[in-house]
């Protein structure tokens, strides 16, 4: 520590110094003069006998410090104070740098929270995501557990110190006249256990807060607040969620949150309340509905214990395959690697991208700094002719660079900033963790290390090169400036056509991904998602019963249909691209089928108007209508997938079809075919339509279908309306998830649209910087070679053939460069295969456009130099030399 | 340690001391008086001098050398090994007894 101390006494130790040296030469050119010598010759004798002075001071001065803090502190002064007087050359380069590092630091920053970022949970890789595995298709098919399931493997395993189920549901919150929706999680009692997460305040759920009748709650941080007032006493009050009483046990911390994603739940509901009623859930075994989430035992790896629940799957499907028949194996996986698999191959591609960005833009700044280096050839010499050493001139340069690239960084960080903030603002991004994306601790360490790094990677070139002057000569060279060395040139000019080669591999992976979006857009989804406005309202199941459901939703349809600008208006679940499926197994009538070997598709429960307000095309047949009520003859349509899997040629209408769904009024009643309608894209636009069938409302009633309605104009002014008119008849029913049916449309492909649009901006920075770099680099040369040119045109050159030799030089190296891109962009563009949608990866149209595009970039950055060189007065030049 | 063994006699300060080594040397060391400070500065880190700003005799502020009592210890004790090494050169250049 004690030269840390140094350092700072150091100024004071350094003035003692030098006051004593200089009082040195004055006392001894003072007894000089008192022997009888002139005041100058006197003053000169001294100063010769003491020696360099400056040397001396250094020497002494390196006696207390290490001599490399200090030249280095000296090297940094002297570069912030050459970037200030370059002004010009520091803005370009520092943006450039800026651009570079922000972007990658801002990509680095979405890749570390999301994909990187451990768990917020004690020992958080042994958490590990369960479900069984679905052989009754071909593929890898996941499928929830019902609750028997889910006990069993939960008593049987061997492999984890605990297995906890969730699942979601929505729950009506009474606080005075009002009700509040709210998002719950209903769970087994050692959810948090598994978690490994205590209560803030009150305690964990107990064990036999899973049997009927002991319905319990905890609360999130949230709601504590904001619908309790952050009481402290509030652990062992008893809430009304819907019909029942639920105890209060505890309130979890404020950064609690599973499951992890949106929309994050109020409040978890112990599983008691699945256990409720004469036919309650947790006793059904073909009621897959549960996610499941285990905390493996230490020491236990991932296959022995997929193996130990495969094994108990395997007994369960043998003893009861009417449920449990295709159900022979577990699925597991690492809970993040489960939570952020989707995103990987996405945020791969954008780092990827950035990282060439960075390179181009070191690449770019690399050039500058030669190119301005050349110029001060010259007092490098004279550097190096006074005795700086060769390391020192290195070091030197290299400092410069770093602080350079350093300044970049701070501002890149300033930059990755708004764009993060920008572009998850544009384009909201349903992916789990993003909501905490911020410049933090490890994203800091980031640039600092890139910032460094880059500095020395595009500073070491210039160097190096720079170390190999010879004073003599390059004084000779610096002051009349003649054309570089050839050496410099090829360097330089490497760095160019490197520059054009990546910025085309950028240029063409973009154009790849805009061609696949814009045909997934162009994607007809099999229904019109314009000016058509969705909302749920939290009706109770239990409140009312399945006549007054019907009725609630038909009073409510007519009075929604009737308000001003609303075309039409019906209800359905689940809604296309919504994120939710359901699926129901049935039997055909007349074909003999085992029982456990049901076929199964996605269902939907319609109301009537449904099909016209989506605008879903009627094939054949007729639509559902009002005379399709609970006590009318059992009916269904499908789709035409549905119509070719199961019927071929036959003629699908009249066709009897028995389906699983009973809702205790209609129990699995035998339904006739009235219809066929086009197909949807149900789970994503880029999956092929798949077979589908609807039940009407009044014969399948189901908890709050989502209430579409289409308008004629802006649907927005809707939204308070539809309040009202659900407030005016019972002001105890929450409106929730309201939202333009667009806006599912449009979340369905944010991942691709965030990608696509932020690596074109990325390959349009990549253009931009590829141009700056061309440009520049004619520009020197024009510069270099003005004398050149200025002796050709008063020889008689032509102006175009000066014109036309600086623009062959540039699309030289544009040239080059697009050779070299083309072979790299071949090679690389086979990993993009995985994210394009009707689009080949070596698609002619995006090679030969993106070529053509960085072609003319190419031209139009040499054409101003070529331009400039050619209006050169031979006469001006020349005197100037 | 002529720096030491000439400030044993009595503090000094810069031009004083390098005035006395001379003399004391019968200018035989023609050394740059300039590098009497790189010197005295790793006497100054190592304590085993101290420096203070004071009033010479001629009214001049002058930064006098002191030594300090690590200082002469480490003379003693330099002095007596120099010793020891001169002994031992002299007994091998002398011209054998035998």
């Amino acid at each position: 520590m004690k030269w840390l101390k140094n350092v700072f006494r150091r100024k004071r130790m350094y003035r003692d110094l030098s006051e004593e040296i200089q009082q040195h030469i004055l006392e001894k050119t003072e007894s000089l003069v008192d022997q009888g010598m002139s005041r100058a010759d006197a003053e000169y004798c001294a100063r010769r006998d003491f020696g360099n002075v400056t040397g001396i001071e250094e020497r002494s001065r390196e006696a207390w410090v290490w001599p490399i803090v200090d030249s280095l502190c000296g090297d940094i002064r002297y570069a912030l104070r050459q970037l200030r007087k370059n002004y010009g050359f520091a803005t370009t380069a520092i943006l450039t740098l800026a651009i570079g590092i922000g972007a990658t630091t801002a990509i680095f920053s979405l890749v570390n929270t999301v994909l990187l970022r451990p768990l917020p949970f004690p020992k958080p890789n042994r958490l590990t995501w369960i479900k069984q595995q679905d052989h009754s298709l071909p593929g890898v098919i996941p499928a929830s557990l019902s609750y028997p399931d889910y006990f069993d493997w939960r008593a049987l395993n061997h492999s984890f110190a605990g297995i906890a189920s969730y699942t979601g549901r929505t729950v009506a919150l009474e606080s005075g006249a009002e009700a509040r929706h709210l998002d719950a999680t209903v769970v087994s009692t050692n959810f948090f256990d598994v978690l490994g997460t205590a209560p803030m305040l009150g305690r964990d759920f107990r064990p036999d807060e899973e049997k009927p009748g002991n319905r319990a709650v905890m609360l999130s941080y949230s709601l504590w607040q904001s619908a309790f007032g952050s009481a402290r006493d509030i652990t062992s009050r008893t809430i009304r969620l819907g019909d029942h009483d639920y105890v209060i046990v505890g309130v979890m911390p404020k950064d609690f949150q599973f499951p992890i994603g949106s929309p994050a739940p109020a409040l978890w509901i112990s599983l008691s309340e699945d256990a409720d009623g004469k036919d309650p859930r947790t006793a059904e075994r073909g009621f897959d509905c549960l996610d499941v989430i285990g905390r493996l035992k230490p020491g236990v790896i991932l296959e022995q214990a997929k193996a130990d629940l495969s094994l108990i799957a395997g007994n369960l499907a043998r003893r009861y395959p009417d449920s449990n028949k295709w159900f022979t194996s577990a699925m597991l996986e690492p809970e993040l690697q489960r939570l952020t698999g989707d995103v990987k191959p996405a945020f791969r591609l954008l780092f990827a991208a950035v990282m060439l960005m960075l390179l181009i833009a070191c690449a770019n700044v690399g050039s500058l700094l030669m190119a301005r280096s050349s110029g001060r050839s010259a007092e490098l010499a004279v550097r190096a002719s006074i005795g700086a050493s060769r390391a020192a001139i290195v070091r030197q340069l290299l400092v410069e660079s770093v602080v350079l690239s350093v300044c970049g960084g701070i501002a890149g960080v300033v930059l990755s900033l708004g764009l993060l903030n920008g572009a998850l603002h544009l384009m909201p991004l349903s992916i789990p963790r993003v909501e905490n994306v911020t410049i933090d601790g490890p994203a800091l360490l980031f640039v600092t290390a890139v910032s460094v790094v880059t500095g020395l990677l595009f500073g070491v070139l210039p160097a190096w090169r720079m170390s190999q002057l010879r004073p003599s000569q390059a004084m000779r060279e610096g002051f009349r400036s003649v054309a570089g060395g050839r050496e410099q040139h090829r360097a330089h000019n490497g760095l160019v056509v490197a520059q054009t080669a990546i910025s085309l591999v950028l240029l063409v992976s973009s154009g790849l991904l805009i061609r696949s979006f814009v045909r997934i857009q162009s994607v007809d989804p099999g229904f019109d998602p314009e000016h058509v406005w969705t909302a749920r309202v939290e009706l109770l199941f239990d409140k009312l019963n399945h006549d007054q459901h019907v009725q609630f939703y038909n009073r409510l349809l007519e009075r929604v249909s009737r308000m001003p600008g609303v075309q039409s208006a019906s209800a359905g679940w689940p809604l296309p691209l919504s994120d939710s499926i359901a699926t129901v197994s049935f039997n055909i009538r007349g074909r003999a089928i085992a029982k456990g070997d049901e076929p199964s598709e996605s269902v939907a429960v319609v109301m009537a108007g449904y099909f016209e307000t989506m605008r879903i095309p009627l094939i054949s047949g007729r639509r559902f209508g009002p005379q399709d009520g609970a006590k009318a003859m059992p009916v269904m349509m499908i789709n035409q997938a549905f119509a070719r899997k199961y019927f071929g040629d036959e003629n699908p209408l009249g066709k009897q079809i028995q389906v699983e769904l009973g809702d205790g009024v209609i129990n699995r009643p035998v339904r006739e075919v009235i219809g066929v309608v086009g197909d949807v894209k149900a789970k994503s636009l880029l999956a092929g339509a798949a077979p589908q069938y609807y039940l009407p409302y009044a014969q399948a009633v189901i908890t709050n279908p989502f209430i579409t309605i289409r308008t004629s104009g802006n649907p927005a002014i809707l939204h308070g309306a539809l309040r009202a008119a659900v407030h005016e008849m019972d002001p105890t029913v929450p409106v929730y998830q309201v939202s333009t049916l667009d806006a599912y449309v449009s979340k369905s492909v944010a991942m691709i649209r965030f990608q696509t649009v932020l690596l074109s901006g990325f390959a349009a920075v990549a253009l931009l910087l590829a141009g700056i770099g061309l440009y520049s680099l004619l520009s020197y040369m024009v510069v270099q070679r003005s004398r050149e040119i200025g002796v050709r045109i008063a020889l008689g050159a032509q102006r175009t053939d000066v014109l036309r030799m600086i623009l062959y030089r540039g699309s030289r190296l544009t040239c080059a460069g697009l050779g070299a891109g083309l072979v790299i962009s071949a090679i690389t563009t086979g990993f993009l295969s995985g994210m394009l949608y009707g689009v080949r990866p070596y698609d002619l149209i995006s090679f030969a456009g993106m070529a053509g595009v960085l072609l003319v970039a190419g031209l139009l950055a040499s054409s101003i130099p070529a331009y400039r060189a050619a209006q050169l007065d031979p006469i001006e030049t020349l005197r100037q030399q | 340690m002529m720096i030491l063994r000439s400030l044993m006699r009595e503090p000094m300060h810069g031009y004083a001391l390098v005035q006395y080594i001379k003399q004391r040397s019968n200018d035989l060391l023609q050394i740059e008086e300039g590098s009497l400070y790189p010197a005295l500065q790793r006497l100054l880190r190592e304590r085993l001098v101290k420096a203070e700003w004071k009033i010479s005799p001629s009214n001049r502020r002058v930064r006098t050398y002191q030594i300090t009592s690590a200082g002469k210890k480490y003379v003693e004790r330099e002095v007596s090994s120099f010793k020891r090494m001169v002994e031992g050169i002299t007994l091998v250049l002398s011209p054998s007894e035998s």
